[in-house]
């Protein structure tokens, strides 16, 4: 009996080396390895599949732009879960053993932050962000305690809280009730939507926070009802969403609604009834409109036969360009180089290159001529700050007929202004 | 990238052994008492943030944070893990053995939503960071401290490992025995089951709290979503293939699952293609559930089994 | 904002009391509580979402948003759930009850299903949420400020049917008071010869098909998911404990108790602690009247 364990155990050891085993044989350093840790089992999973293709589909666009630094790159995503331990094994197993050069992730900034603190940070390899809005990663940044290798894709709460204040008081909403995800993203945006609101003279009545994974949601929906607001503010994933603005509307809840840009998708919209949603209106970062941005919507639409409206598609897209172009831009593989060139393809005035094979080509010939470049990607031109936070213009969508339209833009001179008027 | 693996397999080795110390606090529970602690998680958890309260570096917006020394946290740790089995032990102990499933299955699912929304204390769903670890400005080397740390957790559960083993050969332990194995007979032999039962449980949970303290002095973050219920499914496979009422078996199966466990997580990764990927947790589940339900059935003494004679003078 | 959260209560309520009775059920034929009772129900309405993707839902019904085809499929669907309950038992418990493992055994292989089935619907229909029809309902005001939704009237309605035929069946039906001898004591109903093993398999059916009802039930009023009867699984077996497990009217009672409870309590404390209340009202009722509400007399 004894021996059979023993004998299990060292099969075991020898399947978890296993993995490490092909890069052992390689001296070389190709393929450039890239990993990735996103949600795509647990609660986040129908949000997270999606976020995943996406980062493949760039993978895909760097190879067959020829590589980076004449190598393929391997890319390697794994599932956390939804758990911060399982993440942080993920990414400590990324990092140690199959030697990644950065790595991308994840969603949940619950997630992401012990996977930043005890592996990016410490191990010193970038960690490029989709999806994780929580505030605290910039105060970590500004305090030094990321050491500069954290970066997100995607602007933080304040441009979406703001931009949907202001639309809201436009359209003469005095009286808001809000639903939000319980949590940092969904309490972030309530803090500064409430903020907001109340320098453009509304008043939010009741915010109301919900949990995931509650065998039903009435309770939260009848208690933001009892104060008969103007209109509901929404802060949800497409899938609890779907079935809180069915129960609000079924109840005769207003049809004012105020989403947030998780809820931008032809998933929610056809499982509420496009028609419930014709006077509804949302705010989104991503996707300003360009032709980087279409053509990586027909490259993603022809991928997975599936529109790249939802959360986070874009924006992993250009999480994983944006560790290309660094790779690329980089003089070796080392982390610290890599976060050093993560700010040097945003060059003003530099060659634009945009999004697809065609475009990384130019890109990596151009790197190599040593001109200067500008990425314009998925969601636009990117530009990290000095926290690694990028800022954005935001866009106002609505439902015509059975379709997502996009209403008008918020400019990043429009933006500013709405942030000087209410810090 | 020898090192490299030298060091995952370090990092990992910590996990095991951490998980090893809750899979041995279970095992007084169900091993040697047969009480079904379904909520293993919660008092994982209970210990994990009454760590973090206790020693994390004081910020405004929050509660706890006392910053205090590490060894106090681990000991409040253990005492709150304690307090809480205490209070649902009372409860529910004097009753059939289901009513203990069920009330501590209830009590890890409450204590994941006081986790998630008691924002003052917990940090709400963002968790708290920067929870102190034990000496760690005496490294410089990540690697070095995780050596460092390895020693420090298998130091720890060889304490409980020894002391554990010497409770239950002890006559308080043969007693526990006793009552599992027909209460009534305990009884007229003026044993009072319930009151052994009770510190059975109590100190089993002061066991796991000892391990969920370790675990976020080690990784130095705490968030409520790392305390859902599959870490009550992971660490009951590890004592069940162990073989319940063997310490040694549930600290070697702690190996064998976690194994498993983060290795067909890997292979996954590696081998499913990335349209079936989003279905590799879920058999990964599968798998662990199949372990333990087919253990159950086919191995209900686990693979070493339990070790028959208990008293040193009855050899 | 009273009215409201009582008809809430009640909705909810008996979802879980339909659940609590197949818990019930098992507590007395099979003397243990099963943790996999939830994913029955989880199964169930997946069974009933593939049955009705043959056909649709159906044409409505009046103000119904589903037609024939889904009360046919909730049917087929309890047929099928029982089926899924039955092979459990046949695979897993009648080889622990052979080898006359411990009660606490049982419970803890049914702990191990629930994780297994879970999954299994996971891996069979994917992680997205469905709805047996797109088309949404207006609620109507049946009271003034409390509103229902036809759909809603129809679930309740027909969980007391379910909840009435399964009394008079176990109260008048030669099964059925076969059962109840079973329930009462295994040893003496084998004695008048009582098949021990065609019981039990009666009682998964009669769980299994009643879970699907809820299921379906569940999915009706709110949304399909993977883990949409895991989420239930603490209320279900609250109201199991809180009415008395020798108890079905008692299961039925513990349902709307903790379906009102919870829809009350959202009055007074802030909604995301909701989900703390059937812990609550458990430990309440274990500390005070641990025999239940309603235990009969001389029960265990």
């Amino acid at each position: 009996m004894k021996r059979m364990i023993w004998t299990s155990l060292g099969t075991l050891l020898a399947l978890s080396c296993w993995g490490a085993a092909p890069a052992i044989a390689q001296t070389a350093s190709c393929p450039i390895k890239i990993g990735a840790i996103l949600p795509l089992t647990g609660s986040m999973g129908p949000v997270g599949k999606h976020i995943a293709e996406s980062a493949q589909l760039a993978i895909d666009t760097i190879n067959q732009g020829g590589g980076i630094k004449g190598c393929q790159v391997q890319f390697i995503l794994r599932d956390d879960q939804g758990q911060p331990t399982v993440g942080v094994d993920a990414a400590k197993y990324l990092v140690e053993v199959e030697r990644v050069a950065a790595l991308s992730g994840s969603v949940s900034s619950g997630v992401t932050l012990p996977i930043l603190t005890a592996v990016a940070v410490p191990s010193g390899v970038p960690l490029v962000s989709c999806c994780s809005t929580a505030a605290t990663f910039t105060t970590m940044a500004a305090e030094g305690r990321t050491n500069g290798f954290f970066f997100r894709t995607l602007p933080t709460l304040k441009t979406q809280a703001y931009a949907t204040a202001k639309v809201t008081a436009e359209r003469g909403y005095k009286r808001i009730a809000i639903i939000y995800l319980n949590t940092d993203f969904g309490t972030g945006m309530v803090k500064d939507f409430t903020k907001a609101t109340e320098k453009l003279g509304g008043k939010v009545v009741k915010a109301v926070a919900y949990n995931e994974n509650q065998p039903s949601y009435r309770a939260e929906v009848n208690a933001a009802m009892a104060e008969k607001p103007d209109a509901l503010f929404l802060v949800a994933f497409p899938q609890d969403g779907a079935t809180m603005t069915r129960e609000w509307i079924s109840l005769g809840g207003t049809q004012n609604l105020v989403l947030n840009n998780a809820l931008r998708s032809l998933d929610y919209i056809k499982l509420v009834g496009a028609k419930y949603l014709q006077s509804a209106f949302g705010m989104d970062n991503a996707s300003v409109a360009g032709p980087t941005v279409d053509a990586f919507k027909v490259a993603f639409q022809k991928a997975y036969n599936t529109s790249p409206d939802g959360p986070g598609i874009y924006n992993q897209y250009d999480a994983i360009m944006a560790i290309g172009l660094a790779i690329a831009l980089a003089p070796d593989l080392s982390g610290k180089s890599i976060r050093d060139a993560m700010r040097k393809f945003q060059t003003e005035g530099g060659t634009i290159v945009g999004t697809g094979p065609d475009a990384f080509r130019e890109a990596i010939a151009l790197i190599k001529a040593g001109k200067p470049i500008r990425y314009v990607g998925a969601t636009g031109p990117l530009t990290f700050d000095a926290n690694g936070d990028v800022s954005g213009p935001a866009l106002i969508w609505t439902v015509k007929g059975e379709a997502l339209a996009i209403d008008r833009q918020i400019s990043l001179d429009d933006m500013a202004a709405l942030f000087k008027s209410i810090d | 990238m020898t090192l490299g693996i030298v060091s995952y397999l370090t990092f990992f080795a910590v996990v095991v052994t951490i998980l090893g110390i809750a899979t041995l606090g279970l095992n007084l529970q169900w091993g040697s008492t047969g009480l079904f602690n379904a909520g293993i998680v919660g008092f994982y958890g209970i210990g994990a943030y009454a760590q973090a309260i206790l020693t994390a570096a004081p910020r405004p917006e929050l509660l706890g944070n006392f910053g205090l020394p590490w060894i106090v946290g681990i000991v409040g740790a253990m005492v709150c893990s304690a307090l809480m089995a205490a209070l649902v032990g009372l409860v529910t102990l004097r009753l059939r053995g289901d009513y203990l499933a069920i009330a501590t299955f209830g009590i890890a699912t409450v204590l994941q939503v006081i986790a998630l929304n008691w924002d003052g204390l917990t940090g709400g769903s963002l968790g708290m960071t920067s929870i102190p670890r034990p000496l760690a400005s005496l490294f410089s080397d990540p690697f070095a401290y995780n050596v460092f740390y390895l020693g420090l957790t298998l130091a720890a559960a060889a304490i409980v490992y020894v002391g554990l083993e010497r409770i239950i050969r002890s006559p308080w332990g043969r007693v526990l025995k006793a009552i599992r194995e027909d209460e009534t007979a305990a009884i007229a032999l003026g044993k009072n089951a319930a009151r052994f039962r009770f510190e059975a449980f109590v100190l089993g949970c002061t066991v796991t709290g000892l391990a969920g303290a370790l675990y976020v002095s080690f990784i130095g973050f705490v968030g409520p979503f790392d305390f859902l219920p599959i870490i009550t499914f992971q660490i009951w496979t590890m004592l069940i293939v162990g073989g319940s009422g063997n310490n040694r078996g549930a600290l070697l199966c702690s190996l064998i699952v976690w194994a498993l466990w983060t290795g067909s997580g890997t292979l996954i990764s590696r081998i499913v293609p990335a349209a079936y990927q989003t279905q590799g947790g879920a058999i990964q589940s599968i798998l662990i559930g199949l372990v333990l339900v087919l253990t159950l059935m086919f191995k209900p003494r686990g693979l070493i089994g339990e070790e028959p004679v208990v008293s040193r003078h009855a050899r | 904002m009273i009215g409201q959260a009582i008809a809430d209560g009640v909705l909810t309520g008996a979802i879980i009391a339909l659940g609590a009775l197949g818990v019930s059920l098992c507590l007395q034929i099979l003397r243990f509580a099963n943790f996999a009772q939830a994913e029955l129900l989880t199964f169930g309405a997946y069974a009933a979402l593939t049955f009705t993707g043959f056909a649709t839902a159906g044409v409505s019904i009046g103000p119904l948003s589903f037609g024939w085809q889904l009360l046919v499929a909730v049917a087929l669907a309890g047929i099928a759930t029982g089926a899924v309950a039955v092979a459990v038992d046949r695979l897993v418990f009648a080889h622990l009850r052979r080898r006359q493992a411990h009660d606490l055994t049982m419970v803890f292989a049914s702990f191990g299903l629930a994780l297994i089935l879970r999954n299994l619907v996971l891996l069979l229909w994917g992680p997205d949420a469905h709805y047996y029809s797109q088309e949404l309902q207006i609620a109507i005001e049946v009271l003034p400020g409390v509103r229902l939704m036809p759909d809603q009237v129809f679930v309740l309605g027909l969980a007391l049917v379910l909840v009435l035929t399964l009394h008079v069946f176990l109260r008048f039906s030669r099964l059925g008071r076969a059962m109840r001898a079973m329930a009462e004591s295994p040893a003496l109903a084998r004695i008048c010869g009582i098949g021990t093993e065609a019981m039990v398999r009666w009682a998964w059916v009669a769980s299994g098909a009643l879970a699907a009802a809820a299921g379906v039930f569940a999915g009706l009023t709110v949304q399909i998911r993977p883990e949409m009867g895991a989420n239930l699984l603490l209320p279900i077996l609250t109201a199991a404990i809180l009415g008395g497990t020798g108890s079905l009217f008692g299961a039925v009672v513990g349902g709307l108790v903790v379906g009102l409870a919870e829809n009350l309590s959202a009055l007074v404390i802030p909604t995301s602690y909701i989900s703390t209340v059937p812990f609550i009202l458990l430990l309440l009722v274990l500390w005070v009247r641990p025999q239940g509400l309603f235990a009969p007399a001389g029960g265990r």
